[in-house]
């Protein structure tokens, strides 16, 4: 996974090694649940951690967040054409980046903490989809958990990009949670 | 450790104060009430292999023999009204449709059948056939049985598949008011995606 920056790495360090091929016991199962800063993606997280990880004890979760890349190249806002951006923005770029992973993710262990489930993370980087799609596959997840926006009024609605390629193109099947007011709506 | 998401459904339960089939085959084996309620988990399927898939993975995960039954399953397959399978009115259609009405019933039959097989260690199940629209048949489902899980396979249909036949999965992980799985076969297990026809219960 050369897409993980070396924070990652030393997190990742934690995970346990090759316990997710399918399970030969039936309650063996890898949980994914991707995270980012949303209300929806720790309600995901809440309810997957309550309703299935609960009740498989030897299930172990990651929580996976997707951190943008910071480029060498950037789309300036009032300009036009491709800026070359100092490798001293870069950093900064990228130091702000990896604080906000930090702290979501901080924010999710500290949820799996609450409901006693052990957890460790992984901070991907890189294009949201692809790349919570190749962890997956990498770590030979059993299940993906997503939050999910639940936009509901809008009839034509569909998913947000993320969640949508996930559900069609991840290796192992995937939950969407709802959140709560959308849930159980009579 | 009742967490707050089961209290809040405990909690829309006792408001409805109907009598899920959960709670009536509970009540009748324990004789009590609220410490038996299970969460109900509604899993739809069809005659495909990607649902039988579906049937296989989630009966292995949640509902393995020898654990305590987490959920209270419920089998759901739809039957397609036989008017929408034989397409606009032709010479014959008269004749056509009780005879294909009686086969698709037939398969339906079959596909629970098979679910049956799948399904005889686990304790607390039912199934129902459902004429309709998988969709439909999938969210009502769902609000009938005030189901806190929607668990189905997938065509795995691409893009232009979907657009033009309609995905269930799609249509379902959108609507329900749950929260939805969708179980898709490992790609090394998908068949190449055959052109033409398919059945119309996509």
């Amino acid at each position: 996974m050369e897409e993980m920056s070396a924070e990652a790495a030393a997190m990742a360090s934690g995970m346990l090694p090759g316990a997710g091929a399918g399970g030969a016991e039936g309650t063996t199962m890898k949980v994914v649940v991707a995270v980012d800063a949303s209300e929806e993606s720790l309600h995901g997280l809440s309810w997957a951690l309550d309703n299935v990880v609960r009740h498989h004890p030897g299930a172990s979760v990651v929580v996976v967040h997707a951190q943008h890349r910071a480029d060498h190249f950037a789309y300036p806002v009032a300009g036009h054409g491709l800026q070359y951006v100092p490798p001293t923005a870069v950093d900064s770029v990228r130091r702000t980046h990896e604080d906000n992973s930090r702290r979501v993710v901080s924010v999710a262990l500290d949820v799996c903490r609450q409901k006693q489930a052990s957890a460790t993370a992984v901070v991907v980087e890189g294009d949201a989809k692809e790349a919570i799609c190749r962890a997956v596959e990498d770590m030979h997840a059993d299940l993906l958990v997503l939050g999910s926006r639940g936009l509901g009024k809008i009839k034509r609605a569909f998913l947000g990009s993320v969640s949508d390629y996930l559900v069609h193109h991840a290796s192992c099947p995937v939950l969407i949670v709802k959140p709560p007011n959308k849930a159980h709506h009579k | 450790m009742a967490a707050e998401g089961e209290a809040l459904m405990a909690a829309e339960r006792a408001e409805t104060s109907t009598a899920p089939a959960a709670a009536a085959t509970e009540s009748a084996a324990n004789g009590k009430p609220a410490a038996s309620w299970k969460p109900a988990m509604v899993l739809g399927i069809d005659e495909s292999e990607h649902s039988y898939y579906a049937l296989e993975w989630t009966i292995h995960h949640f509902f393995a023999p020898g654990q305590p039954q987490q959920y209270h399953l419920i089998v759901v397959s739809a039957k397609p009204p036989a008017a929408s399978v034989i397409g606009i009115a032709g010479i014959g259609t008269a004749e056509l449709l009780p005879k294909v009405e009686l086969d698709l019933k037939r398969a339906s039959a079959r596909v629970i059948d098979k679910a049956k097989e799948h399904c005889s260690h686990v304790t607390d199940v039912s199934y129902e056939v459902k004429e309709g629209d998988a969709r439909n048949v999938l969210c009502e489902a769902v609000e009938r049985h005030h189901a806190d899980m929607l668990v189905m396979g997938s065509h795995g249909y691409g893009a232009f598949k979907r657009a033009v036949l309609g995905s269930v999965s799609d249509y379902c992980t959108h609507n329900a008011h749950c929260t939805v799985m969708i179980v898709k076969q490992p790609k090394h297990h998908k068949k190449h995606e055959q052109l033409g026809f398919h059945r119309k219960d996509a």
